[in-house]
């Protein structure tokens, strides 16, 4: 195999977001915001129809 | 253009290139070339990742789907948040922790040398192709300025970038992805407050998105399941996460951005980043694009919008009738102008015998359209006949005040810039790391990678120019990408998620499985594209692809690969 030679990243995958605390909050804050954007579109698409 | 546009756009262009280099002038080695050494912070991660995604395309097409279509693609995008939270779970950690240039070589470690060279050349073929059409967004933009001829545009953008991408490599576009976003945003919401300031007086911003809505123009969120319906909430919840997660967590013109990320923290905040803010930055663009349609309600609006192709029909044996249709089509735009100042405070029987008034000047005026088309194609064999992708363009032009004509153009060019060197850096990366490398008889030492590199982008960027000069042929250019993207993507996918979840499966199966389904795939797909008709909407061919390469090779392995 000539491909480079895997260097395992030392840094821990596991380390915390800088804000909400952990990975999950930060995923859970994404989703959020895609429901609010769907819920918000809808009543767009109601309000000029 | 005045002088005032001249000189906006060739500071600001200057500007971003400049910066590019000099912050990039110190990389001699391939890490640099390809990774930026890996020390970029999650903002820019976030910004390069959404620049490289941003291209003239996007300002060009997007607002030009929003005047033709209304805002119902937004729903393309509505995968894309979930497809940003499996990439940070699953494809960062990994990439990261086995260090690699490209996606593919994880496919070696896990498979063998066949899958990973077969998946790269799906990408390569792929992005190649998509390349060729980005080249030719901006290309539009230089013809319609100077009224060349698209060959050269072609030839000429291509090749500016091309020059751009060798001498500055990945952390160039990656610091410039910055200021490129900032103005781009900046731009886009001065061009939308200018069009609602353009409307008649006594319309704003709610009752131009009304008058927009009785056009069905602001039907965003659908929630009927079609599949022959290309946009609703379930092709885009659905085919489009499957689309955006094959696209960020396997295309290398994506990957190899978020790998520039200092750290898997840093990689992860600015994919988050982009979760957080496409969807809104795709309704904004949208959003103008359909103001510009409620603003031609009120304006005359050409009756074809590539004034290039216009231009040459005026000069030509079929002026006499072209400029016969142009008044007929002026006097219904001044109809339909007239039966929408006439349509405030109707009643419901009012209203529908006004929404059939205007269904019917529409008719005249898409036929009258239509003869027009007939007579560029009579004039001009080889001209396009899609005239979407240049509405923004011509508004721009005609109607924008001069100075912000300079930096809207600046920015169309600067996105275009930015993402067609991303596609050249990963097509490259690609070819040296998953071709070049892996088939050469002796390791190659890092100064001769670094020139394959350099070598590879500039044949890449020749079969992209070579693409360019047919993409006029495909259509609108958002779509043409996308569809073609559906096409290889969710095999790729399909590929990648075979490695990280099942991992009973082996390189053989895998190999097969992907092989056979890209088979039927482009059964599917190539007859509907030639045909121009959908018993699929191409979304769906992403979650298909992937099932099919999971189901074949899963069964596969039980049946043969046991044997074997």
């Amino acid at each position: 195999m000539k491909s480079k030679e895997v260097k395992p990243n030392t840094e821990a995958s596991g380390e915390a977001p800088p804000f909400l605390k952990t990975w999950n909050n930060v995923y859970a804050l994404v989703i959020i915001s895609l429901v609010a954007s769907i819920v918000l579109f809808y009543a767009f698409t109601l309000y000029f129809a | 253009m005045t002088n005032l546009d001249w000189t906006l756009l060739t500071f600001t262009l200057l500007f971003i290139i400049v910066y590019g280099v000099y912050k990039n002038h110190k990389d001699k080695n391939i890490d640099g070339y390809l990774l930026g050494n890996q020390s970029l912070p999650w903002y820019h991660v976030g910004l390069s990742v959404m620049a490289t995604q941003a291209s003239a395309i996007t300002f060009l097409s997007t607002t030009g789907q929003g005047f033709d279509d209304g805002m119902r693609f937004v729903q393309f995008y509505f995968g894309l948040p979930l497809a940003m939270i499996v990439l940070c779970v699953t494809f960062i950690p990994i990439f990261h922790r086995l260090k690699v240039y490209t996606a593919y070589e994880y496919l070696e470690k896990r498979f063998d040398g066949k899958v990973r060279v077969f998946t790269a050349f799906l990408f390569l073929i792929q992005r190649g192709l998509s390349t060729g059409i980005s080249i030719y967004a901006p290309s539009i933009i230089l013809s319609t300025i100077f009224g060349w001829d698209i060959f050269w545009t072609n030839i000429l953008m291509g090749g500016m970038v091309l020059t751009y991408t060798v001498v500055g490599g990945t952390k160039a576009i990656s610091y410039t992805h910055l200021q490129q976003m900032i103005v781009i945003t900046v731009a886009m919401v001065l061009a939308g407050v200018i069009v609602v300031m353009m409307l008649p007086e006594n319309i704003g911003l709610v009752k131009a998105l009304k008058i927009a809505g009785k056009a069905n123009h602001t039907n965003v969120v659908s929630f009927d399941f079609n599949p022959k319906d290309r946009y609703n909430l379930w092709s885009g919840l659905i085919g489009g996460f499957f689309l955006q997660l094959s696209y960020f967590g396997t295309d290398q013109s994506q990957v190899g951005r978020y790998l520039t990320g200092e750290s898997i923290t840093q990689s992860r905040l600015g994919l988050v980043m982009n979760g957080l803010l496409k969807i809104p930055m795709q309704f904004l663009i949208l959003l103008v694009g359909v103001l510009v349609f409620v603003f031609y309600q009120y304006n005359a609006s050409p009756v074809f919008f590539n004034k290039v192709e216009t231009d040459k029909l005026r000069t030509s044996q079929y002026a006499p009738e072209f400029a016969a249709i142009e008044k007929q089509y002026n006097e219904v735009s001044e109809k339909r102008k007239q039966l929408l100042i006439s349509s405030d405070n109707l009643d419901n029987q009012q209203l529908e015998v006004y929404k059939s008034s205007l269904h019917a000047s529409d008719s005249v005026a898409k036929s009258l359209k239509g003869q027009v088309v007939n007579l560029i194609k009579k004039n001009n064999p080889s001209a396009s006949t899609n005239d979407r992708d240049f509405v923004f363009l011509r508004f721009v032009l005609d109607h924008l005040p001069h100075g912000l004509i300079g930096l809207l153009i600046a920015v169309i060019f600067a996105a275009s810039m930015g993402s067609i060197a991303s596609a050249y850096n990963s097509l490259a990366a690609t070819s040296v790391v998953d071709v070049y490398r892996k088939f050469s008889k002796n390791t190659p030492s890092e100064k001769a990678e670094l020139n394959a590199s350099k070598v590879s982008t500039i044949i890449w960027g020749l079969f992209c120019i070579f693409v360019a000069q047919y993409a006029n042929q495909l259509g609108n250019m958002i779509e043409v990408v996308n569809v073609l993207g559906s096409l290889f993507y969710g095999i790729i996918l399909g590929v990648f998620l075979v490695a990280f979840y099942f991992k009973n499966i082996g390189g053989t199966a895998t190999f097969w499985a992907a092989v056979i389904s890209q088979a039927i795939i482009l059964g599917i797909g190539i007859p509907q594209v030639i045909l121009k008709k959908e018993w699929i909407a191409y979304l769906w061919f992403n979650p298909i692809g992937c099932f099919l390469v999971i189901g074949i090779a899963w069964a596969w392995q039980k049946k043969i690969g046991i044997r074997a």
